[in-house]
């Protein structure tokens, strides 16, 4: 399926699960509840984190994972010194696109939505609680449903950040 | 044995070449010395030729001793610095960090300078100057410049400093063999540490931090031959790191680098660092380059780089860009520790009163990989530097550290 095909407007069903998922991925995390998060996202799952430097006048690639790489990085994160200051997620929707009109074979359109939504992310220390922006961007989120369970996975997470200077980074992702 | 506040004082039963006094770290004159007699005088790294491709490029710099720079590529291909200040009323001339430019025009009062710091305009210069101001008068402050190592760009604000040659020495020996293909940087990042800036250098001077990072220990201290990597001290303070197989497989989800550098043998490392604060990382498939900036005692920038080389395929790149980012991008296992290590030491050391005392840099192994001699051998040439022992900073000018009470032999150099 070509990614010039126009899309049609989602339904509001498709709509509504596709807000549903990215918010409860976001508060998984939050959470920390890894597994939930996964559970969440479909097999054939690829998450980025990029940012465009104008220093180098090119687009630079931090992080680029399939679903066991994701699941590799939360299983080791125990055996890593982390920054215990939680990371908490602001995500805004901004616009679901429904899957193509017409597929390749001219029939009619089925398959992934496209999302886009604002994304800040905050960082709350233990000590005294005191909270800074720790990074904004988009989220540029593919998202595959299942009409008949009502299911939503993602199936490609993209995030362009603006952000480029993270302080001491992170070992989670965002 | 928890001691009480006047053992606490008491300087560590060492030789001065041992331990430093961890007021070097945010005393405020001492920092001012730095930047003029150390940072001043000396090579820094402002960016890479790969960040200036094409004619009339331009990158500005924060160069540590606190002046703005901005390097130009110019129509004959020669990398060029300057102040990045207009000599008109001192505004900002490039405001952008990268871009292209035929005529760096200042926006004020749009004077304008070519890429060899000449002035070719003044705003209805006749009627305001008459004759009494020719451009010649007004050029861009020129700064010492050098392409170099790696294809660095060099610059030094001492127009009477040796040459960049001179100062590297012996010390990128190891390293220079696998610098000849052109590089190109591919990652940027800049962070800002609450931190003394001498306290990155530190970490990346000493590998007894690995038990920090899992990653390390798993990859790199249970392997063999971990043990036998040897610091070599070098002339001006820097040293260096030879290198091992890292067993990347060892990690878990990880396995063997796919990709290799030019005439280093897989899963290899080496890492030579540069007084003052700059550090080459060459670790199996990529080239990373720390330049650490001093904003004040207590606060540093510092410039992360990320180098393939230039001749990549989009696959060998991809590869690159990922060993890169599994340790040292912003979400990588090992930068983060780092990170996590050396503002937990820019906590206890921000002022006199913050806790720490001195800080020892005491091990001798034989010049092994867990040897402190990287780091007595840069404090010995900051002393030197300075006219001050770092072990007893104001104990009066003209002491020097590793001359007094040394039981030990000095560092090799």
């Amino acid at each position: 399926m070509s990614d010039a095909s126009p899309r049609r407007s989602p339904t509001e069903l498709e709509r509504s699960l596709a807000h549903d998922l990215v918010y409860e991925l976001s508060l998984r995390l939050d959470a920390g509840d890894f597994a939930g998060y996964l559970e969440r996202c479909a097999p054939d799952l690829r998450y980025t984190i990029g940012a465009y430097s104008p220093e180098l006048r090119k687009p630079m690639l931090w992080l680029d994972l399939d679903k066991p790489g994701l699941r590799t990085l939360f299983d080791t994160l125990p055996r890593h010194h982390s920054d215990h200051a939680r990371l908490s997620r602001h995500v805004t929707v901004y616009k679901v696109e429904g899957p193509p009109d017409v597929d390749d074979d001219g029939g009619a359109g089925g398959g992934d939505l496209q999302v886009v939504s604002a994304l800040q992310v905050f960082r709350t220390v233990l000590d005294g609680g005191a909270t800074t922006l720790f990074a904004v961007g988009k989220l540029f989120d593919t998202v595959r449903l299942d009409l008949e369970t009502r299911a939503a996975r993602l199936v490609r997470r993209r995030i362009e950040l603006d952000t480029r200077m993270l302080g001491i980074g992170s070992h989670l992702p965002l | 044995m928890a001691r009480t506040a006047d053992a606490w004082e008491r300087p560590p039963g060492l030789p001065e070449t041992h331990f430093v006094d961890a007021r070097i770290y945010s005393d405020p004159t001492i920092f001012e010395e730095e930047r003029a007699q150390i940072f001043g005088r000396t090579w820094v790294i402002a960016c890479h030729e790969s960040e200036l491709p094409s004619p009339h490029d331009y990158r500005t710099f924060q160069h540590p001793a606190g002046v703005g720079l901005v390097a130009v590529r110019g129509a004959d291909g020669e990398v060029r610095a300057f102040y990045n200040v207009c000599p008109h009323r001192g505004n900002v001339l490039v405001h952008d960090p990268a871009g292209n430019a035929r005529a760096l025009t200042c926006i004020f009062h749009a004077w304008t300078f070519d890429s060899a710091g000449h002035c070719t305009g003044i705003a209805r210069r006749k009627e305001g100057y008459q004759d009494r101001l020719s451009p010649s008068d007004v050029g861009l402050r020129r700064v010492a410049c050098q392409v170099g190592f790696g294809g660095f760009v060099w610059v030094n604000l001492d127009d009477r400093a040796p040459g960049l040659r001179d100062h590297i020495g012996p010390a990128l020996g190891l390293l220079e063999p696998h610098l000849a293909a052109p590089l190109e940087v591919f990652h940027y990042q800049q962070v800002i540490l609450d931190a003394n800036f001498k306290l990155w250098h530190d970490t990346n001077s000493e590998f007894y931090h690995d038990y920090m990072h899992h990653f390390n220990r798993v990859t790199g201290m249970l392997q063999p031959g971990y043990f036998d990597r040897k610091y070599v001290p070098y002339p001006n303070g820097h040293a260096s790191v030879g290198s091992m197989q890292v067993r990347y497989d060892s990690y878990a989800g990880g396995g063997e680098r796919k990709v290799g550098w030019p005439g280093l043998a897989p899963g290899g490392w080496i890492l030579v660092d540069l007084f003052p604060g700059i550090t080459y990382n060459l670790r199996t498939s990529v080239l990373r380059i720390d330049t650490a900036i001093p904003l004040a005692p207590g606060r540093t920038l510092l410039e992360l780089r990320g180098l393939g080389l230039k001749s990549d395929s989009p696959a060998e790149r991809a590869e690159r860009v990922r060993d890169h980012n599994t340790i040292w991008g912003p979400f990588g296992r090992n930068l983060h520790e780092d990170f996590l290590g050396v503002v937990g030491q820019g906590r206890t050391t921000r002022d006199a009163r913050a806790g720490s005392r001195f800080i020892l840099h005491a091990r001798e192994e034989e010049r092994g990989i867990h040897d402190e001699v990287g780091m007595r051998h840069y404090y010995a040439e900051w002393s030197r530097r300075l006219g001050r022992s770092a072990a007893h900073p104001f104990a009066g000018i003209g002491a020097t550290s590793g001359t007094a009470t040394a039981t030990h032999p000095p560092e090799p150099r």
